[in-house]
């Protein structure tokens, strides 16, 4: 592929006037986005692509492809400045981008991650640009197995962000392992625990359960302060304070190196996203860094490899979708949506056939990181600023964002019914040391991971014996038991050293 | 917090027992040519019941209460109210329609939480509101509720 010359038709495509204002469109409604709980990308896209139908697709890809990449910063902002994600590849930011600022550094966590959202960003357009053909074939040897043993690893190595409780841990990611069981089974056509209600045989989504987890379940907890706690925090809105220091910077470049590569391949694997990512990216982060016990309490590189990683991963999503017509994240299956509703067929043939609008995406996605990352960093200030409103006022505020976020999914009152009881459930799982995250997580992926694993098993002569016949399975499979298998060794080394302490005494 | 482990313990077993039955029951467990609809949901509650009684007897067996859990005094009722106007709102979103019910819920719970002048909460309710009917309403299209006022 003559990359210099589609690179320039690319360019010619993404520099004209209406391009750059729907590259720039996207990004600002994608921070938006992001940072509203309860719409997030896949929302976001779903509500924008009616407005695109009038016009050429490759504006339309622009402005979408665009928002998805504005939507990983947009959630950022409001993760770290009030512990709320603003969607899933968000949740993560949370744990340690909100105790950033909850010790003054929310100018450093945002900046960071603005930065890392940038280079990965880049990196993820450069790789989608050359990777686009060979990766396409090799991931198409990915099948069930494969891809179950990563959803299995990605749910295991949740885990390790839950702090010590290991059984709660668990007992969380379960739990929404089940709640996904609840409603239409695809595969036989069975409603399961519906208990006749028919709103429940829809399932139960996961974007009410998140607001109402963290969103609603931070509110409740704020509740029960005294009433003056000073609102969000105090950033100065200087670009100055917007900068992390030296320090960070260093801390922070391996990080970041590790998320962008970690988070385009987790992304490219077809069903599993950016959220992913940033759980793969955070639980490496904590594996390797020479401060372990920092993570959950302000570890930058805590907020710099996941921030990466979702940005590299939203654009690595990209490249299933374009080569292959199979969605790299919950975003792209509704971009392919819109690929087909333009007459599109993804595939090799959209390269050859519609040069333009690959190229023009392409081209486009450089500029648009650009942009994201000029109005990250100027806005970040301002959005501050904005949110030094009393907490008091702030709270209901939120709660109604909550709600509306809620409704919009579906125009469901029932959602917002749901949202509020997974915020008392959020609240009383916050206060009693379980894992909200765990169990979105596990929420999101139940469904995927059952489809693969039963989508395994009837192919498999061997029944579970096929995840480990398989390479690549193998390995993903061992890493994850080791990993489940992890705390308890932990557990039963520290009984056995307190039984000799015992006896030695 | 050891109660509150114990009432866990125990309502999730009986959960997961009862999950891991109603699978058997209504779902074929082994179709044809692979999995059916109650495979994945049995497994799950037996991994919970594991889990659950694990909680239970680490409860059980622990001599430390723990760390009370449940706020007091102010802060419960501060917590009580805010759900409570909450769950008032929800109830009365197809009633009041969004616009009004947001309205009224920012007037109180802003009153309450923040004490701040009758004026200041107007302003703040009545521009929400706003903001909330310009935003969804004309820009997004999200169609809400609408109460007797026709928005």
């Amino acid at each position: 592929m003559d990359f210099v010359s589609n690179l320039a038709l690319g360019f010619s495509v993404a520099l004209t006037p209406f391009n750059l204002m729907m590259a720039m469109i996207g990004v600002l409604i994608g921070i938006l986005i992001g940072a509203l709980p309860g719409i997030g990308p896949p929302s976001g896209v779903a509500l924008l692509l009616p407005l695109t139908f009038g016009m050429d697709p490759t504006s339309g890809i622009i402005m979408l492809a665009a928002l998805y990449a504005g939507s990983m910063y947009g959630g950022t902002i409001t993760a770290v400045l009030i512990n709320t994600p603003g969607e899933a590849a968000s949740v993560v930011t949370c744990i340690d981008g909100h105790q950033m600022a909850l010790q003054g550094r929310a100018g450093a966590a945002l900046g960071i991650a603005a930065f890392g959202s940038f280079v990965a960003g880049t990196f993820g357009v450069v790789m989608l640009m050359l990777v686009s053909p060979a990766l396409a074939r090799w991931s198409l040897s990915f099948g069930p197995p494969e891809t179950f043993a990563l959803m299995l690893l990605g749910l295991t190595t949740v885990t390790l962000l839950t702090g010590e409780n290991a059984i709660k841990g668990y007992i969380s990611m379960v739990l929404g392992l089940m709640i996904a069981m609840v409603g239409f089974d695809i595969i036989s056509g069975d409603a399961r625990y519906a208990l006749g209600i028919p709103e429940m045989m829809d399932g139960i989504d996961f974007l009410p359960v998140a607001i109402g987890l963290f969103g609603l379940g931070e509110v409740l907890a704020g509740a029960e302060q005294a009433k003056s706690k000073p609102a969000i925090i105090h950033v100065g809105y200087g670009l100055r304070h917007v900068m992390p220091t030296a320090k960070d910077w260093v801390r922070s470049r391996w990080a970041i190196a590790r998320g962008t590569v970690l988070g385009f391949f987790v992304g490219v694997l077809p069903g599993a996203g950016p959220t992913i990512g940033t759980f793969l990216s955070y639980a490496l982060e904590k594996k390797v860094s020479k401060y372990p016990q920092e993570f959950g309490h302000g570890a930058i590189e805590g907020v710099a490899g996941p921030e990466a990683a979702n940005n590299s991963a939203s654009t690595g999503a990209m490249v299933p979708m374009l080569t292959l017509g199979i969605p790299g994240s919950a975003t792209t299956a509704i971009m392919l949506g819109g690929l087909m509703m333009w007459g599109l067929r993804p595939g090799p043939m959209l390269f050859e056939k519609n040069p333009e609008f690959v190229w023009g995406l392409i081209a486009s996605q450089y500029i648009a990181n650009i942009m994201l990352l000029i109005l990250s960093t100027a806005f970040i200030p301002l959005f501050v600023r904005a949110l030094r409103v009393p907490y008091t006022i702030l709270m209901p505020l939120i709660i109604i964002f909550c709600i509306t976020g809620a409704y919009s999914l579906k125009n469901s009152v029932w959602d917002v019914g749901q949202m509020l009881i997974f915020g008392v459930l959020g609240y009383a799982m916050k206060k009693l040391g379980y894992s909200p995250a765990a169990l979105t997580l596990a929420l999101v992926l139940g469904p995927l991971a059952e489809r693969a694993l039963r989508q395994s098993l009837i192919i498999s002569d061997a029944g579970v014996g096929i995840f480990f016949l398989r390479p690549i399975a193998a390995v993903l499979t061992t890493v994850a038991i080791l990993a489940m298998l992890m705390p308890a060794l932990r557990a039963l080394r520290s009984a056995m050293r307190r039984r000799a302490l015992a006896n030695a005494a | 917090m050891r109660r509150a482990d114990r009432v866990a313990g125990a309502s999730l077993l009986a959960i997961s027992v009862a999950f891991s039955a109603g699978a058997l029951t209504n779902h074929v467990y082994w179709g044809e040519y692979g999995p059916g609809p109650g495979f994945l949901p049995f497994w799950l509650g037996v991994v919970m019941a594991v889990l659950a009684t694990t909680l239970l007897v680490d409860a059980l067996r622990s001599p430390d209460p723990g760390a009370a859990w449940l706020p007091s005094g102010d802060g419960l009722k501060r917590l009580a109210v805010v759900l409570g106007v909450t769950v008032a709102f929800v109830a009365l979103l197809n009633v009041l329609g969004m616009i009004v019910d947001t309205a009224l819920f920012l007037l109180v719970l802003i009153r309450y939480l923040d004490r701040s002048p009758w004026w200041l909460a107007l302003t703040l309710s009545a521009a929400t509101s706003a903001v909330i009917y310009l935003v969804f309403s004309f820009w997004l299209r999200v169609p809400f509720p609408v109460g007797p006022l026709g928005f």
